[in-house]
Formats: structure tokens, sequence, C-alpha cells
């Protein structure tokens, strides 16, 4: 039978090449992928295997705590304290929506954040503490961005919400309290000028090798800003512990992939400080400066002090008091911006430890120098009468054969009118002991017959001062100390341009002029010389102690150099001409211990009749010192029109130590304009020695007067 | 009735099948570690009972004579689409879109179904009428055949599988004889309209976010194709994500893989939806190249037995219903592989038999069924005429 077509019904027709057509695209096809999975497995297989590692391992900071500092007899200047932030775990939270709602609504009524509030959004993002959003949404942040990590919804709840939340946190699955440990100094800004504060690490900073041994994480960790925090980071801060862990995608850890580092907690600092002796020497110290404030027919008079005690025999740094200050608890947390405009705008300067970080002209307690150096390079003799009339006429020679310009040189005493005399002869103790003027000038450049080529001249004068402490860092253990500057004729000729003149050196004899010193070297001077040449290490750090309390580092005193063994004072040629730059000679030579025996009776001689008498009138201790009234004008004084020519505002030092005979303290005091040191700074020296006495007979067991 | 030869049953390509859904399982079972709402569907126990009741599916289809198919062909046919237009009736008014009937113990994919009816439909219709099938009128009437269906599917919306279902109607169009010609016009008319259209489609694919909602393609789809070409490689989630890190874990497995069980990027979960859409790269994270070759050649192998017994049917019904299953099994594997490594964009088409998913593997169980049934009835070698 034929059909006149084929019967699809009984015969297959398919074309069988449109088959093979089929086939053969389907083979294309996958031999594309092969190549494609080819390429992907086998060629780049080494990229996509370190990328599938970078997904798995993570490493995990563990924060080291932090150092606690106290002062000598252990009471606490900075610990850490707890902060209480309530946390949702994403991964933790029942699987009921229901039950998650509960939640939420019942912890917004105990903490106060709204349940749903401000979506998230890129313009709007979640920033822990900061931004504002509800709970729903900060946890939806928690469960998408990191399911097993806790996300802060409120921070720092205080003490009783944290309970709260703790005992509750049975029926909230999903919801803790995370505990942040947070700075706190107990006695503020009291020691805030020694002891600091502490902010973030800074992101460019975090390569710092110290930084980097410590591993320390940028925008986790912080690191000292100022004071022994910042100057101690190292021994504070200890070395963060580091786990590197494989994790799943959801964040929770799976395993170590290296043998974990324990953190190292930072080691305990107990500081030479007495908080009890800086409590009284700022008391004395703002006493006396409302009291000059008060007194002042001009307004406010004296807007900045400085006082430092120290044991001359250790170097122990007993007190520092650096006035103003600020309160470094106000930092704890984090560094309020406007706080810190504010006191970096105040013109005061309250975040700079005065001590050590601010120079100001010496004035006549820098005359201790200029007296050890006459004394020793024998420009005068011990006993020898120097005329000390009001008034001296002095020539102002700028070089060699210089006709010079002749000079009036007056001494304080024939400023007050009563004794245009002056002090008519004085020895070398009697100098010291008045303080004047006319005999330093005399000593330090030289006059006619008297005191002949030209006194002791600035040359010697700066070894004799170098020796004594000034022109460098004392090296005590705290950031950013000055210099201060001691002149020579060389400086003056690059960074003024102009010659040294026969003025500079009669100025720079009295610690006028360019001298500058900071409140540390002239303590540290008039230390040496009570300590018989023996100059200390100035320090902060009593001892270095571990968490569990044993001492890694015990207090030993550590002697800087004893001016009358090491050759310290150098030997200058003798200048050619008054602004002749000083020619070393090589040679080297110490002090002799019987100069420093009646720089000390000249300072003795000022406590019992001299300049410091009526301050320390029936004072039991005997006690020696020196006086200085710093004339200055600087910005400030400029901008008040304080400078009178003849007439400049002055700044009021006072340096003292007691016993005389065996020196126990030593104590300076610096107050900023107050005006003559005698009348200013005196009371309070006087105040913290007797302070410290008091304090002894207290600890002695003793019975108090 | 005549009787089976069983002879003629093509035991290959069931073990082949076998064998594959096997390694499905198994590959499901390492998918799935550490997900514990996975683990408490105990999916791997489903899908083995789906296995199972997919072999039996395969036997009853086997014995029923594939033509019964062909007389209760009106039936199926508007069976399926009231099925389509309820659920999608039901879906708007109750969800808003729906894709399932859920039944308790399983939630029913009218489209699964569909596609079988679909290749039932049309290999009846191309078998009548492949004599005139060269006639555009004709053309145009099979089109409207699977249009019928694929427009629920596309309105509910499920353009993926509507691709599917246009791509069978397109393969048993040509095999049943489309004139060469006309695809050359048509390449040339779409190239034509392509770039007519270029400027707005470019728009479109830049900012998807610029389609309507209510328009035919939604703004997702055209995210998906936006994120296949312009990738974030930053992304920390989503389907650019997902892609990157079904890469990653590929790229990872090297020459022979991390193990069974041990591939870190499937274990931690870095790869998404690793049962299902990934699980290819599952495979070739933890078997490496020569595991994925022999796995993708095992699959070919499939599709190979299908296509032979293509050719050996008795008649061209037969052909074209076995030609419509491999085509179904072909397409979404290129599909489902191409996303794995990047080279077609994201959509939900399955691994057949090895990606998770009870549906799905039945009704692809359904079609070998079908394609057994043709084997065992193939033309004999008739030594009684």
């Amino acid at each position: 039978m034929n059909f006149p077509e084929r019967n699809p019904n009984l015969e297959n027709t398919i074309d069988p090449w449109r088959i093979r057509v089929f086939v053969i695209i389907v083979a294309l096809v996958f031999s594309v992928y092969t190549l494609r999975l080819y390429s992907l497995q086998i060629l780049q297989g080494e990229d996509y295997a370190a990328r599938a590692a970078g997904n798995r391992t993570q490493e995990i900071n563990i924060q080291a705590p932090r150092g606690i500092i106290s002062d000598r007899n252990g009471a606490v200047l900075a610990r850490n304290v707890a902060s209480y932030n309530v946390v949702i775990t994403a991964s933790e939270l029942p699987d009921d929506e229901a039950d998650i709602q509960r939640i939420y609504r019942e912890l917004s009524t105990v903490i106060g954040v709204p349940v749903n509030l401000n979506e998230l959004s890129p313009e709007n993002p979640y920033v822990p503490c900061r931004s504002e959003h509800g709970i729903a949404q900060i946890a939806l942040y928690g469960a998408t961005a990191s399911p097993y990590t806790p996300v802060r919804v409120k921070c720092d709840v205080d003490e009783l919400t944290a309970r709260v939340v703790m005992e509750r946190s049975v029926d909230w699955p999903g919801v803790n309290i995370e505990i942040e440990p947070i700075r706190e100094y107990p006695t503020g800004n009291l020691t805030a000028n020694i002891v600091g504060y502490m902010g973030p690490v800074p992101a460019e900073l975090l390569d710092y090798d110290l930084y980097q041994q410590q591993r320390l994480v940028a925008n986790r960790d912080k690191v000292g800003y100022a004071g022994v925090e910042l100057s101690l980071q190292d021994i504070l801060g200890g070395t963060n512990g580091l786990r590197v862990v494989e994790r799943d995608v959801a964040g929770q850890v799976l395993r170590d992939l290296q043998p974990p580092i324990a953190p190292q907690p930072g080691n305990n600092v107990r500081l030479t400080i007495d908080v009890r002796l800086q409590q009284l020497a700022r008391t004395a110290l703002e006493a006396e400066m409302n009291y000059l404030n008060r007194v002042s027919p001009t307004g406010i008079r004296t807007t900045s002090g400085v006082v430092i005690a120290i044991n001359p025999k250790t170097g122990e740094i007993l007190a520092m008091v650096s006035y103003p200050s600020y309160d470094n608890n106000r930092m704890a947390r984090f560094i309020p911006a406007y706080y810190l405009e504010q006191l970096q705008s105040d013109g005061r300067e309250p975040l700079l430890n005065h001590a050590i970080q601010a120079e100001r002209p010496p004035g006549s307690v820098f005359k201790l120098s200029t007296a050890v150096g006459a004394l020793n390079e024998g420009v005068v003799t011990p006993d020898q009468v120097i005329k000390t009339p009001g008034v001296i006429e002095l020539v102002q020679k700028y070089y060699a054969n210089d006709p010079g310009k002749p000079q009036k040189f007056v001494d304080w005493i024939y400023n007050d009118g009563a004794h245009p005399e002056g002090f008519v002869q004085l020895t070398i103790r009697g100098c010291i002991q008045n303080s004047s003027n006319v005999c330093f000038y005399k000593l330090g450049g030289g006059y006619f017959d008297e005191i002949p080529n030209g006194g002791l001249n600035i040359c010697r004068l700066k070894t004799y001062a170098e020796a004594l402490g000034y022109g460098f860092p004392t090296g005590i253990e705290l950031p950013g100390e000055e210099n201060g500057l001691l002149p020579t004729p060389t400086w003056k000729r690059i960074t003024q341009g102009e010659n040294w003149a026969t003025g500079d050196t009669y100025i720079a004899t009295v610690g006028q002029g360019y001298v500058l010193v900071t409140p540390l070297q002239v303590l540290m001077s008039a230390t040496t010389i009570a300590n018989d040449g023996v100059m200390m290490q100035p320090t902060i750090v009593r001892e270095i102690v571990d968490g569990e309390g044993n001492v890694i580092t015990p207090f030993t005193p550590r002697i800087k150099w004893d001016i009358t063994q090491d050759n310290l004072i150098k030997v200058y040629a003798p200048q050619a001409g008054v602004s002749s730059s000083c020619q070393e000679t090589g040679e080297a030579r110490n002090v002799d211990p019987e100069v420093l025996q009646i720089v000390q009776e000249g300072m003795r001689l000022a406590v019992t009749d001299g300049t410091l008498k009526d301050t320390f009138q029936g004072f039991p201790i005997a006690a020696a010192g020196k006086t200085g009234t710093a004339e200055y004008c600087d910005n400030v004084a400029q901008e008040k029109r304080l400078c009178k020519p003849g007439n400049w505002p002055s700044h009021g030092w006072t340096v003292a130590y007691a016993p005389y005979d065996d020196p126990e303290i030593a104590v300076v005091a610096f107050l900023y304009n107050a005006g003559e040191g005698a009348k200013t700074a005196a009371p309070v020296v006087r105040g913290v020695i007797e302070g410290y006495f008091y304090l002894k007979t207290i600890d002695a067991g003793g019975e108090t007067p | 009735m005549q009787r089976l030869n069983w002879r003629d049953f093509d035991f290959w390509l069931l073990a082949g099948v076998i064998l594959l859904i096997i390694f499905g399982v198994v590959m499901i079972r390492s998918a799935i570690a550490g997900n514990i709402d996975l683990l408490e569907l105990n999916i791997v126990r489903r899908q083995i009972i789906f296995a199972l009741l997919g072999l039996l599916m395969v036997f009853a289809a086997t014995l029923i004579d594939y033509h019964v198919w062909e007389a209760t062909y009106t039936v199926l046919y508007f069976g399926v689409f009231l099925l389509l237009g309820v659920l999608f009736a039901v879906g708007q008014a109750v969800y808003g879109s729906a894709r399932w009937f859920d039944v308790g113990f399983i939630l029913i994919q009218p489209s699964e179904i569909a596609k079988i009816v679909l290749i039932m439909a049309l290999a009846r219709f191309f078998a009548r009428n492949q004599h005139r099938i060269h006639r555009p009128e004709w053309i145009a009437r099979s089109f409207l055949l699977t249009l019928g269906i694929a427009i629920w599917i596309l309105l509910q919306p499920d353009l993926s599988t509507s691709i599917v279902l246009f791509v069978i109607w397109f393969v048993m169009l040509w095999s049943s004889g489309l004139p060469v010609r006309y695809l050359v016009g048509t390449a040339v008319g779409g190239v034509f309209l392509l770039l007519v259209t270029v400027p707005l489609v470019f728009g479109a694919i830049v900012n998807p976010d610029s389609l309507s909602e209510d328009g035919l393609i939604k703004p997702y789809q055209m995210w998906r194709v936006h994120n296949f070409i312009f990738t974030d490689e930053e992304a920390r989630y989503g389907e650019g994500f997902n892609v990157e890190q079904a890469l990653i874990t590929i790229g990872s497995g090297s020459l022979f893989g991390a193990g069974y069980g041990q591939n870190p990027q499937v274990q931690s979960r870095f790869l998404k939806v690793r049962q299902t859409d990934f699980i290819y790269a599952v495979i070739a994270g933890e078997f490496g190249f020569v595991g994925t070759t022999l796995v993708t050649l095992l699959l070919l192998f499939v599709i190979w037995r299908c296509l032979l017994i293509a050719r050996r049917a008795s008649d061209t019904y037969g052909a074209l219903m076995v030609i419509g299953v491999a085509t179904l099994l072909t397409f979404h594997a290129m599909v489902n592989v191409g996303m794995n490594l990047k080279l077609l964009p994201v959509t939900g088409l399955p691994l057949p038999f090895i990606s998770y998913g009870g549906s799905s593997l039945l009704s692809t169980m359904l079609g070998i069924g079908l394609v057994e049934s043709v084997a065992i009835r193939q033309k004999q070698l008739n030594f009684e005429a």
C-alpha cells in the first residue's frame, strides 16, 4: 500500500542530520564550558585558592589590660574601670519573630532606645555609640553584617541598668552586656599634667615600631597622648594577644589555625609622686595666685604657675604641679572636640606641663651658675670685697675695638628709691645672699681693674650652666621636655643677625636677656649645689610592678654626674673680643668642692638674712635658697602693652632646699607675671617645704604640731 | 497491546540517571552540612524519597504506551492551562504572585508538569503537521500552542521557565523540519531588531530600576543581567556575591578538588544556595577538574542516550517527544553550568538529577519515563513482514 505522504504515526520521519546539529551545538557549548573550567581551576586555581583562604581566615586581636599608675604610696592615679554597653548578637536571638519583638519591646523599656527608629541607609549608616537607630534596625544590621559578632545597641549605660539587663538576659537570648575597659583618673586635674590622657591610635602611627610590637588595633585600642601615659606606653600598654582562626561565612570561629598568643597585660607603674604633697603644693600655689590676683589693682595678674618638689639625694620628683591643668577624666571615653579646642585656645596653655614644657627667663635664680663659675675660675676669690653701688656705668661694646657707648646698669635695691647707695660692698656670699645685680654684672662681664679680663664671660658661663643642668632636657620620663636656651655669640649672630654685645653678657649673668630655662632645670641646678655637686637623674618613676605585685624594676637612684669629679667644665681660649666665638681648647676640668660650699653658704645667708628672710621667718628647719624676679616681654605681655621700657613685667621665682646640712627636699616655684620672687614664689616654696616635713612626721607616726 | 520487549529498555540510560541522582544526593549531603535549617528539613531524605518516587514513575511511564498521551492530549493541555490559570488568579489574589501549590507534604510546581505536557502537545502537533511545517502559519500555530502555557508562567513571573518552554518549542520545531532559510531570516531580523532596541536594552541593563514593576521584565530580572555584566567584586551579599563565591569555590577546587565534604568554601557556607543553583560549584570545589569533567560527561552520556532513542523511535511522535525531553535536560544543564561558570546570568534553573528539588526531579524522571516508553516500543527488526 502506498501513502501519498509518509504516515508519521507509523514511521520516524525525523531527519537524522537535524539531531546531529543538536549534538554539535551541545558539544560546542560544553567544550567552551570545559575550557572555562580548565581556566578557572587549573590556570587561575592558585588565585582562587588564595581568595578562598582569605575568605575564611581571620585574625582576632585580643586586647591586653593596661597597667595601673599609682603614686609612691600606692594611691591610684590611673586605673581601668568597666564601662557597660548593651549589645545584641543576632545569631543568638530566638527563631520566633514574635519572641524577638517581645525582647525588643522589653529591652526598649529598660534602656530607653526605641524599638524602631531611623531606617538604615547609606546616608544614615549604623555607627556604634554614635548613630541613632532603633533596636530592630541595629539588630538587622548585626544579622546581615556579622551575626556572631555583638553589635552595640546602647553604650555606656549605668551600672544599675547593666545589672538589670544581665539579670534579664536569661529571658532575652541574644542580649548581653559588653564590658569595655575605660581609663579613670581618680586624681583628675591634680595630676593630669603628669599622668596625661589617652586617645585612639592614630592610623598614620600604626606602623610605629612600638605600636606594631604591641599589636595595637586602629579604632579600638588607645595609646597615651600626653604625660606618663605617653612616655611609658611601652610599659603600661602590654602586648595584645593574637589568634589566627578559621571562620565560617557568618563569622563563627571554627578553629585556631596557629597556636594562639595570649595577651600580655601591661605592667603597673608606681610614680615617685606623693599625691598628698602634690595636693598641698597645688593648694599653696593656687592660694598664692588667688591672693595675688585679688590684691592686684590691675585685675588678674598671674595666670600660670609651677611647683616642683624633689628629693635631692635620689632625684625622685615628689610633686610636680603645673597650673592651670585640665580634667583628663573628660577624655576617658573619647576626646571631646569642643573641650580639646577650649584647652588649646586657652592662652594659659593648660595642656602644657609648664614644669618641663615651658621656657622662661630665670632671672636671679640663674646667678647660682654665675657664682659657681666665677669662684671656680678664680674671677673672684671667696673673701674678695666687690664694690656694689646702686648704679654702675658699663660700656656697651659690639666688637673688640668698639669705643662703646656707656650705659647705666642698676641694682634692684636702687629701684625702691630708699637705697641710692645700693649694697655698697659685698663678698661673693653677700652677693648671693642679697642677689646683687651689680655684683654679678661685674663678675660675669668684668669691670675695669676690679674684675679684669672681661670677668667670667659668656662662654664660661655657658659651660657652668650646662654642668648645673641648663641647656638640655633633664631626661625625666615625661614627653616633650624643652631644652631651654643658653646663648653664645655665634648663636646670636645666626639667629638674631647681630653681634654679641657686652651688655648681653651682663644681663645673661643675671638670667635675663636671651637665657631661657624650664622650672625643672632651675630646680636641678639648686639640687646639684645642695647635693655637693652630685647631679641626680630626676625621675618620676619609682618602680615597675607586674600584675601580681612583683617588682620588676625596683627603684635605684641614678647619679647623672658629679661636677666635682667629672670633668664637665670646658676650658676656652681667652676671647679675642666681646663678640668672638667661643674657642674650646679641648681641655676640661671639674669644680672645686669648696666653691659649692661657698655658694651653699650664700644661699643659707639669703634665708637667714637676705632675700628670703621675711618669708622664712620662724621656720624651724635650716633652709637655703635663692629668689628670682625675671623680667620678660613675651607675646602675651606685648599684647597687653605691659612692656614699658625700664619697667617690664616679671615672673616670680624661688628655689630652696632643707635641711641645709643634709638636704631632703628641694622645691622650686614659678609664678607667671607675679612680680618679685621673694614676695610671690617664696611663700609657696616655704609652704611646700613645711608640708613635706608635716607629712614626714605623720608618716613616722609622730605628733604634728 | 503489543508485548513489551525489555531488551529494548535502555538500561544504560537508566543507569546513568540513577548514578547522577545518587551522586546528587551525596553532594546535597555535603552542601547542607552546617546549615541547621536545611538539616532540620532533612532534605537528603526528602531527595531520596523523591528519587524513589521518580524511579517508580520511570517504570510506570515505561509501561504506559506513550500514544496514550497523544490521545488524551486535549485533557492534559487544558488541564495544565487551567491549573496555571487558577494558580495565577489565586496567587495574584492571595500572595501577589505564586509558583507553587502547597498540598501539605510537597509544594507542587505546576510549571514543572507544564514542561512535560507541552512536550507531549508539541510532539503531537509537529508529528501531525510535519508536512506543512515549512508554512509560516503552521509555525505560528505551534508558537501559539506554546504561548498558551508559557503566558501563565511568564506572568507568574518566571522568565527562565518560560524561556525553557520556548527553547523546547524551537528545538522540536527545528527537528521536525524548520526550513534553514527561515532560521537565517530570523537571525538577520533578530540582529536588526537588536540593533534598533540596543539603546533601550542597554539603558535598562545599566539602570534596571528604570523598568516598571508591572512590566513584562521586572527590575530584579534585569538586575541579574546587570550584575552579570557589571560585577561588584566587593559585594558582601546578593547575587553578585553568590556568583563570585561560586567562582572562588570552583577555582579553589584545582585538579582533584578538596575532597568530599572538605571544601571550606562549601563547608563554611561562603557559597550560597549550594544544594540547588550552585551544586555544580560544590562538585567542582570538592572533586576538582577531573571529577567535574566526569560528572559532565555522565550528564552528556544521558543526553546522548536520549538522542539515540529519538533516532530509533518507531514513529515521529515518539521521536519528537524524546527530543523534547532531551532539550529540557540539555537546556537546564547548559544554563545551570553556564551560570556557575559566570558565563551566563543567574537563573533558578537546576542541574538535572543533581540539584535538590522534588518537583523538578519528578518531572525530569517522568521525562526519562517517556523516553524509556519510546525506547521500549522502538522499531523492531521486522521478520514477520
